[in-house]
This record gives C-alpha cells, structure tokens and sequence, in this order.
C-alpha cells in the first residue's frame, strides 16, 4: 500500500490516474509540476525509499519507444523498449535499477496512448520487418498488473500489428489478464529465473521459483507462448548443481514445444551503476565477490564467465534445440 | 540521533522537558540543547534565520547521519487547532521553489502542505498550512542529509475562526504538549531510519587499527575501506586485524595481501539468509 501518491497536475484529472488513485483510498494525494521534482532530486536514498515507496503518476511527454541496448534481444535485427512503468515492485540486489535511479518510488506513466501511438508508427516504419518490443527494462511487465492494467491496454495494441512482437519479461503470477485474454501468437511471455537458493537471498519480494513454474504452465496451457530468461546468471561455489536443479525442475514442468525462446546472461553493470549499487548495500555478499571492469561495465572475470555461460548453454541443450537459445551478451565492438 | 529547530523558546520548552535536554554551552549563535540521542536548536523567526542555524548545526558535527525535524506551530484556513499536520509538500512563498520531504516512515498523523511566508499574513491561504521557518530549514538541512530523514511536523496555532491574536507563549507550549506523544513517535522513527542509515555508511572499525601499524595515503585509506567492507559482507563471522599481516612492509602489499585473501574467498548465499 502507498502512503502518499505524487500526481502531476497535468495528468490529475487523467481516467487512468482516477482509476489507480481509487486503488489507494488512503494515501495521500500531493500534487507535483513534474515528476522529476520527486523522482530525480538529489538528495534522496533508494534503499531508504524501497521500504516505502511512494506512486508517481506523471505523462512521458517524448521517447515513449528507445532502441533497445546492446545485448538485449531475441535474434531480432530492430530491437526496443518501451517503460509505461519506472521501477519495479520488487528488490532484486542485482538489478540495475537501484543504481540508475535515485528514487525507489515507482512512477507510472499514464499516457499509455502515447506509448501505443509510438509503437505502431514504428512498426509501420518497418513494415516488412519483424520488430521486437519489450515492455520489462524499466519495470517488471506484469508485477503491477492490478494497478497498472499494462497487458489489458497494451495487447490489442499488439494484435493489430502482426510486424510487431512484443515480450512480456516478468518474475510475477500476476497471469489473470492473460489467462483470460486469447494468446497472441507474436507475445512472448518470458519469465526470468535464478536458482531458489540465490533467489531467496537476492531477489526480495519475488516469488519462489516453483510458484513462477506454475504461473508459466498455466499460461502454456491456455495458448501463451513463453520464453525462459536466465539473466543474470549469479555465480555461487557449486552454481553447476544449483543450475542444472533448476533447469531440471522447469523442464519437468514445461513443455520443450511451447517455448519459443531462452536466453542467457552473465552479470553485468555499467561501472557508476554498480558503485552506487555497492553504496547503498556495503554488506551485501553479492557485491564483496571479485568482480572485472570491461569497457566500462563491472562483470565477473572473463573464465568464470565463460565457464558459467558454457555449463549452462550445455545443460540447456538437453532440454531445447540450439535455435531457441539466446545468448545475451553485447558485441565485443564497441 | 536527531537534530530538531524550533523557532520559539516557548516551541522548546515541552521538548527540553520531555527528553531532559540540557543546555550546550560550546554553542554561542544558538541556544542549543541536548543529550545522547537528541540536539535541539532555538533558531529565532524567519526562514533565514532557521537556515543558519539548521546549517550551524550539521556543520558542527559534519561526520553523523542526524535526521532533521522543524517542530513548531502554523496557521491553516480550516484545520482545527491543535490538529498535528505532517507536510508532505513544501512551498517557499517568495520563490514558488516546491521540495517533497520523503515519507518512508508510518505517519502517525494527517499531512498537509507547507507554505513558508516571509512576513506575517492577514489572510489565510487556501488547502495549506502557514509558516515562516520551513522552507529555509529543509533547504539547509537537505544540503547535508537524505530527504527521507528531513520533516516538519507542525501544530495548528490558529485559523480563520481562531486567529493569530489568541496565540501566547502559554498557548503555544499547551499545543505542543498535548501532541508530545505523536511527537515523539516521530521522533523515534525518524530516529530508526538515522540509526539504519549510520550503520550503512559506517566505516569499518578496524580501519584505525591498519592505519596505526601502515602509512596510507588518502587515496589507499579509500580503498582500504572498501576491502574492510568486502571483508564484513564475505566474512561476517570474522574480523580483519593487523596482526594477520605483519609480514607486509608497507600498505601497498597490505592492501595486495587483503585484495587476495578476498578474491579466495567461496561466494555462497545460503548462508547469508541464514
């Protein structure tokens, strides 16, 4: 529950900052000229808010669709992103959120038309092309689901553009609109997992592996095509056997032939990020690990990278055949 | 440990009481009260004046992670007196500048905008409570600490139906008194998140220890810091001491010595939950 909600008075009187706002009768509603007031000041400790954060409802004015970073992808040539949503409800130690942003708050955009007018111009740029959305840099696609309403608004958007593919990347069971939406075949619904035993102790808040597994058979069931996400992989001594109890624990649930991709990733955080990250969580046994600087990017050592994305890749292999697999790693050319 | 500004003696007074304050005399601009876990400060009236001495205050022990309250009493159009109001919105009046405290603490009472006003006003301004502190405390106090841990908690003196002209010293004391109790649950949680915070940015004890035994340079007690914390957060179980490095000569192999026991060290997450 949110205490307070920060609402630009711009989008006060929007429908959709109605609708949420009717969510949280007891908060209290502060009014702002922009959310960068409340979201970008200086003075502000992430760790401090992630115990209560606050709502921003505010309007994306530009850029509601960026070309997706290097790395972040599924094989498709033109890559984006799109963030109805900064921030997300969960506290993963790893996640770069919490050394990009100042703020814990999370702020939701409310135009979402802006954002699905910006999605179909670009994919009527291309039109012969197959482009790919994702819609969970900034934020988790689905954990705010009840709040946000992000799938039912956005996937008829998606149904009248079959150039246009969109992934849903999530840690939530937050399903229902799916489950009762009928399955597009170019939606990827694509959870991320770590093992239990790193998950318990870095993703906070997230829900246990065996929850998420059974989120993703009931999708499967209905129709949805789903993709596994292992990025970030985290190193621990014995990651073999905790990885490949995991693989085996999804693989015995899901079925091979309804998976339409899986990607793997080694750790990675640009330099700044991850200095702040380590200032903000100085205990944190995540951080105290050997750690190289690569153009910029604070990464396990090269080996230990290559050993982790190897076992891995292997393991994988006796599941799914090579052409699902991704390999989430940015070009050595800068 | 928490640095509260009043403006008025008569806004001290319930506080010096309640905490058993006691006069600071190493403090000469400001009368200044304290013990172990709070500071108090009388700033005197106007925003400027509570910006010095909010300023006066962190400066004089720059190194500690206070939290700040401005405690006092305000006018509000409509609000009852004596109702306690957080502000979750501050407004200088001159300058139209707007902060947001950050309330990650439970609040314990309503909140409500603060507009902070150079002069005193005739009229009541609409859906915000009055002051002449507020805007030049939390600027001040912002230069030096995180908004979470910056609040003004005031009490309602008079408005439309009771104004300004029923206000006393007397008066203003009893209004503080009968909120004390809401007060200091602020207090106290503001108190926590200091405390919580401390011990983040705390630097390791043993620090002083190496530093008595080796010769580093500003540049290598900065990274000596971060080994000792990489220790505590691989290791919580054990503590770096000189003793275990005697055998280096200088800070550079100390430090290549600590880098490399750490790098040795398992990562095992199991037993962080445990």
């Amino acid at each position: 529950m949110h205490q307070v909600i920060y609402i630009e008075e711009a989008v006060a009187d929007h429908p959709r900052t109605k609708s949420i706002c009717a969510r949280f009768p007891k908060a209290t509603k502060v009014y702002c000229k922009h959310y960068g007031e409340i979201f970008n000041r200086k003075a502000q400790n992430f760790r401090l808010q992630k115990k209560q954060p606050a709502l921003i409802l505010a309007h994306k004015h530009k850029n509601h669709v960026l070309d997706a970073p290097d790395g972040y992808g599924i094989g498709g040539r033109r890559n984006y992103y799109f963030s109805h949503m900064l921030n997300c409800v969960y506290d993963c130690r790893y996640c770069f959120l919490q050394g990009m942003y100042r703020s814990a708050n999370y702020v939701i955009f409310v135009n979402y038309e802006d954002f699905q007018q910006s999605i179909i111009n670009t994919a009527n740029q291309h039109p012969d092309e197959a482009l790919w959305f994702f819609s969970g840099y900034d934020c988790d696609s689905l954990a705010y689901e009840p709040v946000t309403e992000f799938t039912k608004a956005f996937l008829p958007t998606f149904r009248q553009l079959p150039n246009a593919h969109l992934e849903l990347r999530t840690k939530s069971l937050q399903v229902r609109t799916l489950l009762k939406s009928e399955p597009l075949n170019n939606c990827i619904v694509a959870f991320s997992f770590t093992p239990e035993e790193i998950s318990q102790a870095l993703e906070h808040g997230v829900p246990s592996v065996e929850k998420r597994i059974e989120a993703m058979v009931k999708l499967q069931q209905h129709g949805w095509r789903l993709g596994l996400r292992f990025d970030p992989m985290i190193y621990q001594e014995g990651f073999e056997q905790l990885y490949q109890r995991l693989f085996e624990q999804i693989f015995s649930r899901l079925s091979a032939s309804g998976i339409h991709s899986v990607s793997l990733g080694t750790l990675r955080t640009p330099k700044a990020f991850h200095q702040n990250m380590v200032n903000l969580y100085p205990e944190e046994k995540l951080f105290a690990g050997r750690f190289d600087e690569n153009r910029g990017m604070i990464t396990y050592q090269k080996e230990l990278e290559e050993q982790m994305t190897k076992f891995c890749h292997e393991q994988l292999m006796q599941y799914i055949p090579q052409s699902l697999f991704f390999a989430c790693t940015p070009s050595e050319n800068p | 440990m928490i640095n509260i500004l009043t403006a008025l003696p008569c806004e001290a007074r319930p506080l010096i009481e309640h905490y058993r304050l006691r006069g600071n005399g190493r403090h000469h601009a400001f009368r200044c009260y304290q013990n172990d876990d709070v500071q108090l400060i009388i700033c005197g009236i106007g925003k400027l004046a509570a910006a010095t001495a909010t300023a006066y205050l962190a400066a004089s022990e720059p190194q500690r992670n206070y939290a700040w309250l401005n405690l006092g009493i305000a006018g509000h159009a409509t609000k009852s007196v004596g109702e306690v109001l957080l502000a979750h919105k501050l407004i200088d009046a001159a300058t139209g500048q707007q902060s947001f405290p950050g309330i990650v603490i439970p609040i314990p009472c309503a909140s409500e905008t603060l507009t902070t006003v150079d002069k005193p006003e005739q009229r009541y301004r609409e859906s915000t409570m009055v002051d002449m502190e507020a805007s030049g405390f939390y600027a001040a106090a912002s230069r030096f600490q995180s908004c979470e841990l910056i609040h003004a908690l005031k009490i309602i003196s008079d408005n439309q139906s009771h104004n300004t002209d029923n206000i006393s010293e007397k008066s203003t004391t009893a209004l503080i008194n009968d909120n004390i109790i809401t007060i200091e649950s602020v207090i106290n949680e503001l108190q926590q998140l200091a405390t919580e915070l401390d011990s983040i940015k705390q630097t390791p004890a043993e620090i002083y220890a190496f530093m008595e035994h080796w010769r580093f340079t500003a540049y290598q007690q900065n990274e000596l810091r971060l080994l000792l914390r990489r220790w505590h957060a691989l290791t919580p179980a054990s503590s770096p001491a000189p003793h275990d490095f005697t055998e280096y000569k200088n800070s550079k192999a100390v430090l290549i010595a600590i880098k490399e026991h750490l790098d040795a060290q398992p990562i095992r997450f199991e037993e962080a939950n445990n």
